[in-house]
């Protein structure tokens, strides 16, 4: 692709996603620093700002985790400088210890946090509406409906940030994070502010004589918010008629075409700021006697809306989630749905096409040569080889694809690191040997604790650490054992079994992650190991992702060999199918046939053949 | 005016690189445009989806189930799996490929799927965009070879000179060129097969 997507010239209209419009807004306010750990939907907010951070002299970081990256953000705010960090709604769970004392403290430097919610869990293990860590951390809340206002509010939230001394939180969600929509970009600032640390002990030294005078002015903070965030421009009331609508961010979307669908004429109250709600524009909607809230997951705007009409003593019909769901994300169908109950008029939808036959469902899968699919097939043959039945405590990656068959060795994921926790908690009282794994970026973000309780406390648990070098997942983005910055320039590599012999860890074996036999006998031995001394053992089985080197390879104009099956040795057993289940092996009619354009040479599938029928093509005896 | 595009897909097909190109040539032509696509887990071999609507004035990034004008699938079962976003009578699409996911047995064949989705009351029409592609110069211009396919149909408000302009802000030298070429080759094989239609 061509040049960077967020530079531009004012006045010129882009097609931007939602997440690169947030990242040039950021830019337009003049941002000194932005950080991010990745994680969808979140990570091309920093993906964008990463590829322009050097001309126009902003610092980008990938950071360890989202802790460090909000803490990060709150440092160049003493320093007075603005900043972004941006995080997946999970994400803002790891950051909350800081977050809840960001409240209480405020800011100098405008500091906007982002956090990407993920309405009907598309990529994450929950869906949580973090419109609620605003109310729990006095922090305001702000939520933009499309790519424009998206990349307008960030700009203009900065400066709002700065005036009332607080940082705030935009909140997008995947339908925000992930549409793409026409922004017509604007100016740049020129000057750059000079760094200073505004040196303020009694505010920033969070001691107990001084707490409680923070938790009032955090409370007035709000109430001012409350009264004056009216007059914020993007809060604004649209249409006419006597049905009052309550909405905010992509909700409203689906407001305006489900009106436009039945026909309806409405207030549209769009709220920008959901927490806390502009008081006198809530007020004017609860006038009218009747308010229909539409919004995503929890009652927010709901909840609040009847505490201020009970506060007021105004007796007002607030329909919100009675019509409206509270699991998964909307859509237009189901909001004009919900709308025709609440206003009694009908709305008739006809069936949609469909064909009358089963499909085979397509999960994600591990790509063609994946390290991750080797390993597990070595971890399956060791435990096979001790007659064991391991526990699986798996964690958050592309390796939580080990999930489905043919392996399906993930007893359980749970959040990051927790592979190790709670494998921990499990491996104290198993009999059969607990194997855990984690990824190279996840031990990064949360493993090092819990490895380091284990050895501390003597858990005997084996830790598979699935290092295929980047954080994959979510596009490749390098973290601290990548020796690259997020522009891939040299950075100081920190090697995972440097970390785990540091830690205290015995028993650390480092293997060839397309080396199946080398898996197998090193989990084995590390098995063995902890069973004999009740202490933890650590097996790294590394290699680059294969994706990555498939397309640095088709990049540098390097020719991967390609693996074929020699029909006359084929005993047609399936194990590199049904057990091994690369996506570049078919079965056709009986046939099994490697696919040249899925192929990327890997050649585990060489190894792994009873009757040695695999070999590079042009190159079998 | 309102249109509501779907395009489907397996992942790493290029499902979110048809779908830039569409918007961008929409926009450029100064249509109000959405596309609301789906990252993350959904690029590793999955089944993918993304959404794009377009007109005088839209708001919301995703197609509601039974009101899509058009569904472009670069693979057959995608092509099935995606059918309840179209209105009824609406178009697909579809590139003559059936993808087996792994594990999955022995999948539906080519005419099987023709069948099941012609009977479902919509209008179909199979081009062979993996030949296009491959003639072009790469399979990896499969999207381009079904973008012009589908414009080829007359349903998208677009020409294939404008689709053009709109790649040429993408991509560049011979990336360029072999995508260029699959554009216009998938547009000459649907023109074929819509004048057959309509003859």
């Amino acid at each position: 692709m061509a040049k960077a997507a967020i530079d531009g010239a004012p006045g010129e209209k882009r097609l931007l996603l939602g997440n690169e419009a947030i990242a040039r807004g950021a830019l337009e306010a003049g941002i000194a620093a932005a950080t991010a750990y990745p994680g969808t939907p979140s990570t091309e907010i920093i993906e964008a700002l990463a590829r322009v951070a050097k001309e126009h002299g902003v610092y980008v970081e990938w950071s360890t985790n989202e802790k460090v990256a909000i803490e990060f953000g709150i440092g160049a705010s003493m320093m007075g400088l603005r900043a972004l960090v941006a995080m997946k709604h999970v994400g803002v769970n790891v950051a909350s210890d800081p977050l809840m004392s960001l409240g209480y403290a405020g800011v100098v430097g405008g500091l906007v946090v982002v956090t990407a919610d993920d309405p009907n869990a598309f990529s994450s293990q929950n869906e949580q509406d973090n419109r609620l860590y605003g109310i729990h951390s006095y922090i305001p809340v702000f939520e933009p409906s499309s790519p424009q206002e998206a990349k307008d509010m960030t700009r203009d939230l900065f400066a709002l940030s700065e005036r009332y001394g607080t940082a705030v939180f935009l909140r997008s969600t995947t339908r925000l994070s992930h549409t793409r929509g026409g922004v017509v970009l604007g100016g740049l600032p020129g000057e750059r502010r000079k760094p200073m640390f505004h040196r303020d002990p009694a505010r920033w030294a969070l001691l107990p004589p001084y707490n409680l005078e923070k938790h009032r002015l955090a409370l007035e903070r709000i109430e001012r918010l409350s009264r004056e965030l009216a007059s914020f421009p993007y809060n604004r009331v649209e249409g006419g008629g006597s049905v009052a609508i309550a909405t905010a961010g992509v909700a409203y979307n689906y407001v305006m075409e489900a009106l436009e669908e039945l026909g309806v004429e409405a207030r549209v109250y769009k709220f920008a700021s959901t927490y806390p709600l502009p008081r006198d524009m809530a007020l004017d909607a609860l006038r009218a006697g009747r308010v229909v809230v539409v919004e995503e997951l929890e009652p927010v705007i709901e909840w609040q809306l009847r505490i201020i009409a009970s506060e007021e003593g105004l007796d007002a019909d607030i329909i919100g989630k009675r019509f409206f769901p509270r699991v998964g994300e909307l859509n237009t169908r189901l909001v004009a749905q919900g709308l025709a109950r609440a206003l009694g008029i009908s709305y008739d939808t006809v069936e949609p096409p469909r064909v009358e036959k089963n499909l085979p469902p397509r999960p994600p899968t591990m790509c063609p040569g994946c390290g991750h699919r080797s390993t597990y097939y070595g971890v399956w043959l060791a435990a096979k080889k001790l007659k064991a039945k391991p526990v699986y405590p798996n964690d958050i990656g592309c390796y939580t694809l080990g999930f489905f068959p043919p392996f399906q060795m993930a007893d359980l994921t749970w959040s990051m690191g927790s592979s190790i926790g709670i494998g921990s908690g499990i491996a104290r009282f198993s009999g059969e040997p607990v194997i855990a794994f984690i990824g190279d970026s996840t031990f990064f973000h949360a493993g090092m604790p819990g490895l380091a309780n284990a050895v501390y406390n003597e858990i005997p648990l084996v830790l598979v650490v699935m290092d295929n070098r980047i954080t994959a997942m979510t596009g490749h983005q390098p973290h601290p054992g990548s020796g690259v910055g997020p522009l891939g320039e040299p950075r100081r590599e920190i090697r995972i079994e440097d970390v785990a012999r540091a830690l205290g860890v015995e028993y650390v074996a480092l293997v060839d992650a397309y080396d199946v036999r080398a898996v197998r006998d090193a989990v084995v031995d590390a098995v063995k190991y902890t069973r004999e001394s009740g202490r933890p053992a650590v097996v790294v089985s590394k290699r680059p992702c294969a994706l990555m080197e498939a397309r640095r390879a088709r990049r540098e104009g390097i020719k991967l060999p390609v693996y074929e099956i020699d029909q006359e040795k084929c005993i047609k057993c399936g194990v590199c199918t049904d057990y091994f289940a690369c996506p570049a092996i078919v079965k056709e009619k009986g046939v099994y046939r490697i696919l040249p354009e899925l192929c990327v040479g890997c050649g585990v599938c060489a190894q792994i053949c009873p009757v040695k029928a695999i070999s590079v093509r042009g190159e079998s005896a | 005016m309102k249109r509501g595009i779907v395009i489907s897909g397996v992942g790493g097909q290029g499902v979110l690189t048809l779908s830039r190109v569409l918007g961008e040539a929409l926009l450029r032509k100064g249509y109000d445009v959405r596309v609301g696509e789906v990252h993350g887990l959904s690029q590793r071999g999955g089944s993918v989806v993304v959404f794009l609507r377009y007109g005088d004035r839209v708001y919301a990034p995703t197609v509601a189930p039974g009101e899509g004008d058009m569904l472009i699938a670069l693979e057959m079962i995608e092509a099935a799996r995606r059918l309840p976003y179209l209105r009824p009578g609406g178009l697909v699409l579809a590139n003559r490929l059936v993808l087996p996911p792994p594990m999955s047995g022995e999948p539906p064949g080519i005419e099987e799927l023709e069948e099941a989705i012609s009977g479902a009351g919509v209008r179909l029409i199979v081009v062979d965009g993996s030949a296009v592609a491959e003639e072009a110069g790469s399979p990896l211009a499969l999207n381009m070879a079904m973008l012009g396919a589908a414009i080829a149909t007359r349903e998208l408000d677009l020409t294939l000179e404008e689709a053009e302009e709109a790649l040429a802000t993408l991509f560049r030298g011979g990336l360029l060129e072999v995508n260029r070429r699959a554009l216009r080759g998938g547009y000459k094989a649907a023109e074929e097969l819509v004048e057959k239609c309509e003859g």
